[in-house]
């Protein structure tokens, strides 16, 4: 068994990841609540922004600074296109048709990746990843710092544009139910499209993090979707502050099972089984995931 | 409840205008990319210095067409996501392309039939049957398949084939009709593992993807630290790596300080864990080292210079960049008939099965056939080239491991170089020990000058 001293760098490691998970997770739900629709290609969007920008940088002498702004940009862009088109003729479909559409877009891009950039190895290096400072003994980089930072500053941003917006009240009404909503005037396919557009820049952010704290590899970026959904999944898709601290528990649970080597190979399976037992948990309970009309 | 929401009024047009928007960007992202396999640069020498050695010839060298009936060959390779060994085949095609070019075998041209597979074994096993049944090719050659070696070598051996390609399976050495011109990943970690040992770490951990076959390349790396009285432990990781700090922190601290850490990955997988590692400062706190795949400027260039002379990987096959003959004939084949394929160990493996296959063909006296090809391979014997330590050879024997000796070449400012010259991989693995007895015995054994 490790000693303190030596978890104590895995807690940065966790937390960086945890916050990235959160934002993802947040991310989704939003989306989730607003048009009823999971994103399960969430990350393949991040990762397709991200690659575009190593190509504007590597191969094509962008800039580091313009080059992230388009991977995020890429990520909106791609996911409002989606939304605007596959959003409306998918609005009456069962939950499970839309999730599965938005597997096919995951393919698609995942299929684009491999085509376009082969599996050769490849890196982008952000600026805050070669600055660090010591804690203790444990060496933190300002890209573990942006993670969890990132990831705070979007929920606590989130939750106030829920609460305080216009924009953000319609969301909040299209959750609760979106034939009410719409014949009380709101815009419906204007405020679904703002929650796509939202949704896919907090892709492009988690792309370009991810492909530092993890690396620049398509189907890596693609699937760690699944641990951001196991924080949605234990928020039950509706709450975003639960959405954080789930984030966080599952990026801190993974990291600090890794130096434990009895359960080190197990370790990928750290967010299924927290959004199982949460869900069991809360089942128990009366709760389960929010239903929402559409 | 009334709501105004200021986002835009033409609707109709958004979908357009953000595909357009997308579209641009990849426009304007792919836009200075030259180069098809999406690389960063694969440090190849095709625009860099001149090379001052003359390139060896391409079979007979007289710039005469081939004409006449092809002698068929074929080849088996992996193609699936995330695992492509196409290019070995296809670089052995440019390679008697050329040879077509200049005079062929005897005047007669070469074919290089290509079969694919997807790690199936009901599929591999088609693949060699049409190849030998249907097309009735005369040599195996060219053939790199995660399956197919396992699958097909008593095939081969009952219809009288002997393959030269270059493998993965502990068939691909271990079997009498085979001889791989690499030597595959367990013992190029037992060689990775050499290193470190030369570098006097008191531990070593072992880091390899989580696949089938783990528990076979770990046996070199386990005996020669058994044999050196050095601690171990030996992990395997699933891939995709998905948190790669982590990883690297692990192996660290299971290493201890000055420990030895030898990596098995692809290059993808452990740029991940070397990247980690320098953001977290952990290069100088363990001594690292790579087998064979970690040899590509690729890997070299996108680490930057954080791991200078200080990552040591195992290197079957000669340097890239070297001015040497052969390695310029394969450079100039790749850049006249297969500029898309980049170069490296794969596309070295498939050029220099294809030169050894056309140097024994070119020696056949009479009928070239299914019969006297196999003869000639099965007869090679001294080989050199300057892609290898030493002299390539077939032969009969129980088992052919011919590669048994290489370099250790390390990063350096964004290319790879040598870092150590050929030494032999350790005796202290059973399989090396027998091939170097069998080397011996038939006295083709060289050491190391």
């Amino acid at each position: 068994m490790p000693t303190w001293d030596e978890f104590q760098p895995f807690i940065v490691t966790g937390l960086a990841l945890g916050g990235v998970y959160a934002l993802s997770g947040v991310g989704m739900v939003v989306l989730y609540r607003t048009t009823g629709v999971l994103n399960l290609a969430f990350g393949a969007v991040g990762a397709m922004g991200a690659l575009i920008a190593w190509q504007m940088i590597n191969e094509g002498g962008w800039a580091e600074a313009p080059a992230y702004i388009v991977c995020v940009l890429f990520g909106g862009a791609i996911t409002l296109a989606y939304g605007l088109i596959f959003g409306p003729p998918l609005a009456g479909r069962d939950p499970l048709v839309k999730a599965t559409a938005t597997l096919g877009l995951a393919l698609i891009l995942l299929g684009a990746m491999s085509w376009i950039w082969s599996d050769k190895a490849r890196s982008m290096i952000l600026p805050t990843s070669t600055e660090n400072f010591q804690v203790g003994d444990v060496l933190v980089n300002y890209t573990q710092v942006l993670g969890l930072t990132f990831g705070v500053v979007v929920t606590v941003g989130t939750v106030l544009f829920l609460r305080y917006t216009k924009l953000g009240t319609a969301m909040r009404g299209l959750a609760n139910d979106r034939e009410i909503t719409a014949t009380l005037g709101v815009p419906v396919r204007r405020v679904e499209a703002a929650a796509w557009l939202v949704s896919g820049l907090i892709s492009g952010v988690a792309g370009l993090l991810l492909s530092n704290l993890v690396g620049l590899d398509a189907a890596t970026l693609t699937f760690l979707v699944i641990s951001s959904l196991a924080a949605a999944l234990i928020a039950r898709l509706s709450s975003v502050i639960v959405t954080l601290l789930a984030g966080l528990v599952v990026g801190l649970a993974t990291a600090l099972a890794t130096p434990i080597l009895s359960i080190s190979e197990y370790r990928d399976m750290a967010p299924f089984v927290l959004a199982t037992l949460a869900l069991l948990w809360l089942s128990r309970k009366g709760h389960t995931i929010s239903g929402r009309a559409v | 409840m009334s709501i105004k929401l200021v986002l835009g009024r033409s609707w109709r047009t958004v979908p357009l205008a953000a595909l357009a928007v997308c579209f641009a960007l990849f426009v304007a992202a792919c836009g200075g990319d030259d180069d098809d396999n999406g690389g960063s640069g694969d440090g190849s020498g095709f625009s860099g210095e001149k090379a001052k050695t003359a390139a060896s010839k391409c079979g007979l060298g007289n710039g005469e067409k081939a004409s006449g009936e092809p002698i068929k060959l074929g080849a088996i390779n992996t193609k699936q996501p995330g695992t492509d060994f196409t290019e070995i085949a296809k670089t052995a095609e440019a390679y008697f392309k050329c040879v077509n070019d200049n005079g062929g075998i005897n005047g007669r041209p070469v074919e290089l039939v290509q079969e694919t597979e997807q790690t199936d074994p009901a599929q591999a096993a088609a693949a060699a049957k049409k190849l030998i049944e249907t097309d009735k090719v005369a040599g195996i050659v060219g053939s790199t398949s995660i399956i197919e070696c396992a699958i097909n070598h008593k095939y081969y051996e009952d219809n009288g084939y002997y393959v030269i390609g270059s493998g993965i399976a502990p068939e691909c050495y271990g079997t009498p009709n085979y001889s791989a011109v690499n030597m595959g990943p367990r013992h190029s970690v037992t060689g990775a593992t050499q290193y470190l040992i030369r570098e006097g770490v008191p531990k070593l951990v072992l880091l390899q993807s989580k696949v089938p076959g783990t528990e076979y390349i770990e046996g070199g790396f386990l005996a020669l630290a058994k044999q050196e009285g050095i601690p171990t432990e030996s992990l395997a990781e699933a891939v995709p790596i998905q948190d790669a700090n982590s990883v690297a922190l692990k192996i660290v601290q299971a290493a201890g300080d000055n420990g030895g850490v030898v990596l098995n990955f692809t290059p993808p997988e452990a740029l991940k864990i070397l990247q980690a590692a320098a953001q977290q400062g952990l290069q100088d706190r363990v001594k690292w080292a790579c087998s064979t795949p970690c040899n590509t400027d690729f890997l070299a260039d996108a680490l930057g210079t954080t791991f200078d002379d200080k990552l040591g990987v195992n290197a079957e096959l000669n340097l890239v960049s070297v001015d040497e003959p052969d390695t310029n004939l394969y450079k100039e084949i790749l850049q006249k008939y297969a500029p898309d394929i980049p170069l490296g160990s794969f596309s070295q493996f498939g050029f220099l099965e294809a030169r050894i296959a056309t140097d024994a063909m070119l020696g056949i006296k009479g009928d070239v056939n299914k019969e006297s090809v196999n003869e000639a391979f099965k007869n090679i014997k001294g080989f050199e080239t300057d892609m290898l330590c030493k002299p390539y050879y077939f032969g009969e024997a129980p088992l052919h491991i011919p590669n048994n000796t290489d370099w250790t070449v390390t990063p350096k400012e964004g290319t790879m170089v040598q870092k150590e010259e050929c030494f032999e991989i350790s005796e202290a693995d059973a399989p090396i020990k027998r091939v170097r007895d069998i080397e011996k015995s038939e006295g083709i054994y060289q050491p190391v000058e």
